[in-house]
This record gives C-alpha cells, sequence and structure tokens, in this order.
C-alpha cells in the first residue's frame, strides 16, 4: 500500500498552500480578534475577562446598531425570499421567449459591483431622482424618503440579492424531476399543495443555503449601508469601520466583529451544513 | 373536458397580474442602471425634466483626474495578481481534492466555506487589527491579499467539481500508452477542464477587481483601488463624476463577461455563487 500513501502525502502536499492562505486570512485573524477582545486592556475599568464586551453592550447606541442591523436583515432577507422564489418557480415552469428574456434580465445585478449598485440606487431613488420625478409628473408629490434611511438599505439589497437567490433557488428546482410535480397534480393536488407538499420540502436544503448565504451577506454588509443609509441608527459593518478608521478605537470596533461572529455563528453552521449536504448528494 | 368560460377569465386575469408583477420588477432592476447611464452623459438634470442636457465633459473630468488614473492602475496590478496567486495556489489543491483521496479530504475541503461564513465586514476588521501588526496596512500586498480572500472558494470548489466531472478513463489510457502524470495532466487533463477553470478565473478576478469595503479599510490612504475611489466619489463629487466613474468601473467585467459568455451556463453560476 505504499502507493496509495505517496497519493495520500501528494494530496496533501497539494491542499497545503491554499490552506495556509486561509489559515492566514481567515482563521488566524478571527483567533486574534477573539484573544485581543478578551484581553482587558492596562488602563481598563475593571480586569474581568469580558469588560471589552461590557462596554460595547453597555453602549446605548452600540446596542441600537446592533438591533437595527439584525432587524434590517431580517427584513431584507424576507423580501428577498419572497420575491425570489415566485420568481425562480415562474423561471423553472415557464418555457416561453419572455420567461428567457426575463431570465437573463434578472442576472445583471450580479455583475454590477455593490458600489456601483449602490449610487445608482441613490440616483433613483433620492429626493430629484427619476423615481421622485416620475412621480411628480404623475403628480405625486408627497411620499416618504426612500433613501439615507432603512429603506434605502433594504431596496438596495434586494435589488443585489435577488439573482443570486434566483439562481440558488432554481438550480434546485432544476433537480426537482417533473414526474413528481405531475403526479401530484394527477392525484389532485392544486397549485398551492403542490408548491407546499412537494416542491417546497424537495427544494429544502437549496432554501437554507439562500436564507443563510442571504442573512450573512446583509448582516455584514457595508457598502450598502455606508452609502445608502442614514446617519443613525446605523448597520454594524459601518459603526465598526468608523471605530476602526475614523475614531481609531481598535478594540471596539473588534469587539464589535467578534459580537457579528457571535450572532451569525447559527448561521453559519446552517449555511455549511447545507452546502456539505447538497455536495453529498451530488 | 370542458372549463366554465369565468375561469379563462380569471386565468387571464392571474397571468396579467403575474406579467404586471414581472415588469415591474424589470422596471426595478433597470431603472436604477438606467438612470446611472443617463447620468454618466449628462451636463446638467434638473428637475424635474425627464432627460437632461447631454455633454461629455465629465468625462472629460474623469479621465484627466490624477486620482483616477493612480485608482486604475492599483486595480489594473492588484486584481490580476490575485487572482493569478489564487489560480497558482489553488488550481492543484483542486486537482488534488478531486483525484487523491488522503485523510480528512472532505473536512479540508469544506473549510473553504469558512471565509463565506463569516460576516464580511467583521472578517476586515478582523484581518486589519492582524495587519497592522504585520505592517500590512496601507500596502500593496495587504490589499492583494484582502482580494485572494474573497477569490479562494472559487477557485478551489468550481476546478475540484471540473476535475471530478472528467472521466477517468481518459487519463488512465494517456497513461497507458506511456505518458507521465505531468504529461497526461497538462495533454489530457487540463484542456479538458479549461471551460471550468476559465469560469473559475473569471469569478476569482470579478471578486478582487470588485472588493471594496475590505481594499478601503486596508489600502487607506495610498493604495486607492478603484472601487474604493467610488466611496469617495460618490461622497464628494458632483453626480455625473460618480456616473462616468462606474461605466469605467463596469467595463472590465462586461468585457471579459461578453469575451467568455459561451462557458457560462446556470449551472456554473449556480455553483459559484452558492459560494
Amino acid at each position: 500500500m505504499s502507493g496509495g500513501w505517496k497519493r495520500g502525502a501528494l494530496g496533501l502536499a497539494l491542499v497545503l498552500p491554499p490552506l495556509l492562505v486561509l489559515a492566514f486570512l481567515v482563521i488566524l485573524p478571527a483567533i486574534t480578534a477573539v484573544v485581543a477582545t478578551l484581553t482587558p486592556a492596562p488602563d481598563a475599568t475593571s480586569t474581568s475577562r469580558f469588560v471589552n464586551y461590557a462596554e460595547v453592550l453597555g453602549t446605548r447606541i452600540l446596542r441600537t446598531d446592533i438591533a437595527f442591523t439584525v432587524v434590517v436583515t431580517l427584513i431584507a432577507v424576507a423580501v428577498v425570499f419572497c420575491l425570489s422564489y415566485p420568481l425562480a418557480l415562474y423561471l423553472r415552469f415557464t418555457k416561453t421567449r419572455v420567461a428567457a428574456l426575463l431570465g437573463v434580465l434578472f442576472m445583471v445585478p450580479l455583475f454590477v459591483p455593490v458600489v456601483i449598485a449602490s449610487f445608482a440606487m441613490i440616483t433613483f431613488l433620492v429626493g430629484h431622482g427619476l423615481v421622485s420625478t416620475v412621480l411628480y409628473r404623475l403628480g405625486i408629490v408627497q411620499f416618504p424618503s426612500l433613501v439615507y434611511n432603512a429603506t434605502g438599505i433594504v431596496l438596495t439589497q434586494v435589488w443585489v440579492n435577488i439573482p443570486f437567490a434566483v439562481l440558488i433557488l432554481g438550480a434546485g428546482l432544476q433537480a426537482i424531476d417533473d414526474s413528481l410535480i405531475e403526479g401530484a397534480r394527477d392525484v389532485g393536488a392544486g397549485s398551492l399543495r403542490t408548491f407546499f407538499s412537494v416542491i417546497l420540502p424537495l427544494n429544502a436544503t437549496s432554501t437554507m443555503i439562500t436564507l443563510t448565504l442571504q442573512f450573512i451577506g446583509v448582516f455584514g454588509s457595508f457598502t450598502i449601508p455606508y452609502l445608502v443609509g442614514g446617519n443613525a441608527p446605523q448597520m454594524l459593518g459601518v459603526t465598526m469601520t468608523n471605530y476602526l478608521t475614523q475614531y481609531l478605537r481598535r478594540t471596539e470596533s473588534v469587539t464589535m466583529a467578534v459580537i457579528a461572529f457571535i450572532i451569525a455563528s447559527v448561521v453559519g453552521v446552517i449555511y455549511v451544513a447545507s452546502v456539505s449536504r447538497r455536495e453529498r448528494r451530488a | 373536458m370542458t372549463r366554465p368560460a369565468w375561469f379563462w377569465g380569471v386565468g387571464a386575469l392571474r397571468r396579467a397580474v403575474g406579467i404586471g408583477a414581472l415588469l415591474a420588477l424589470a422596471a426595478f432592476i433597470l431603472g436604477p442602471l438606467a438612470t446611472l447611464l443617463v447620468w454618466a452623459f449628462a451636463g446638467t438634470w434638473l428637475f424635474p425634466n425627464l432627460l437632461p442636457e447631454f455633454s461629455l465633459r465629465w468625462w472629460v473630468y474623469v479621465l484627466t483626474n490624477a486620482d483616477v488614473s493612480k485608482a486604475i492602475r492599483m486595480s489594473a496590478l492588484s486584481a490580476p495578481t490575485a487572482t493569478l496567486l489564487s489560480a497558482l495556489v489553488c488550481i492543484p489543491a483542486a486537482y488534488a481534492f478531486a483525484r487523491l483521496e488522503f485523510p480528512g479530504k472532505r473536512v479540508l475541503l469544506l473549510s473553504f466555506l469558512s471565509a463565506n461564513a463569516f460576516p464580511k465586514i467583521g472578517l476586515y476588521v478582523s484581518i486589519a487589527t492582524l495587519f497592522y501588526r504585520l505592517n500590512l496596512m496601507d500596502t500593496f500586498t495587504g490589499v492583494v491579499l484582502i482580494q485572494l480572500v474573497n477569490t479562494l472558494l472559487f477557485m478551489i470548489w468550481i476546478p475540484t467539481g471540473t476535475f471530478r466531472g472528467i472521466n477517468t478513463n481518459l487519463e488512465e489510457a494517456a497513461r497507458d500508452a506511456g505518458a507521465g502524470p505531468l504529461r497526461t495532466f497538462f495533454q489530457i487533463t487540463l484542456p479538458i477542464a479549461l471551460p471550468g477553470l476559465i469560469v473559475a478565473a473569471l469569478f476569482a478576478f470579478i471578486a478582487a477587481f470588485d472588493e471594496a469595503q475590505g481594499s478601503l479599510i486596508v489600502g487607506t490612504p495610498n493604495h486607492i483601488t478603484m472601487p474604493v475611489l467610488m466611496y469617495a466619489l460618490v461622497l464628494g463629487y458632483p453626480q455625473p463624476v460618480g456616473a462616468v466613474f462606474s461605466v469605467l468601473l463596469s467595463l472590465p467585467s462586461v468585457i471579459l463577461l461578453l469575451i467568455t459568455q459561451r462557458y457560462l451556463r446556470a449551472g456554473y453560476l449556480a455553483a459559484g455563487y452558492s459560494l
């Protein structure tokens, strides 16, 4: 079996370089961050290991930002999901030229950098932008502001994330055998019944991947809330970047990063487990 | 089987509602981009005119700006470097994941997903604290490393899938005919795998080129890439400046996409974007 042993060693040797890169750029920073936050500063008011966390969580503005981040993230994920599932279903089960065209159209945001997407949304939604111009022409003058607040963040997140969700959900739907759906119809199930008792359960893995990936993506975003969001409350990504680069308060910033890791950890684990499950079936 | 007439009426109504919703969604997707494109060629655009006065003067302004040319150079150097580095490090590993048996293979392959399982901005802040200690802040190396994090997953997972999909019979036949392992890889495996590798490289390049938030933290103030400059242009300049620069910034991705579009299948896209 020396041949097998040799091939095994070769395999490990080949995968070692990217693993080292991963260790250096993901694992090591994460561990360093946790260790740094658990070490009280020399001039700290208390010597408790958790003094940094107590300080961050004791600051009312930061608590508000954390809550704001969670709420905006949940709303954005829910809206994206509710729009993209019907769209994915439509693209899966409609074989017309219009559907094919729409399929291409909805992929467009994939290839637009998030910075540009945010800027485009601003020009589109801002006070004297295209939307307000069109509404003005239609005689509608009074309407709530659409950018520089949570609405703007959610709308832009939806714009950026719809294609991701449609693609991943669509790939899952593609894998469902037509005969299963026809079978359900033959025994008399309506569209809704077919959806809830056949399609949704069979597409559960893709659904989990979509939801978790979207959650982590929106939760850890910076560009969209930075450009399209308001001044306060702000999403955690903006707050921690400001603390790091503007206020030069690295400890608080890293502490917020670790708090973000902890909040997103459960979601992250479900994401990895779901991709792993899909991988095993493939 | 005949259906009552009212059913058709309801069906048509439902179809109309469906089509209306799709059109609204299409307007929502295209509206912002259209506005941006019009702004790029606008001299002035006063409310409530539906169209601006067209002009190319902002193009001259942007193209002669020193910060802009510096950022273009920075992006043109860093993103290809990160992509190439990623390919060199990852493609042999992807081959190993697909073809060789070694202990812990499955867990090691899954471990690359961890780059995605962390909220990105938190990860960048953590990387920054590490980079402060290693004096990598505001360096070219630092920016390339940040871009590299975003390419790893594409360069490992897409090529692994591609190599797995290649029938081993062909490789065995080449070996039987007397070709050594390296010759077999370069003359048989690599050409067949090329479309998948190109797609992986495309994803990696776009991810590296478009990376903004991490490079903002690590590269400020002297190593500003194009997307990072975009923040400053959005926040501190008249709208046409940002719009013109947006067009410049989208050019590389659009050109690459057009060149590689025959390799892009929805399956590849879905695989790439679940990562």
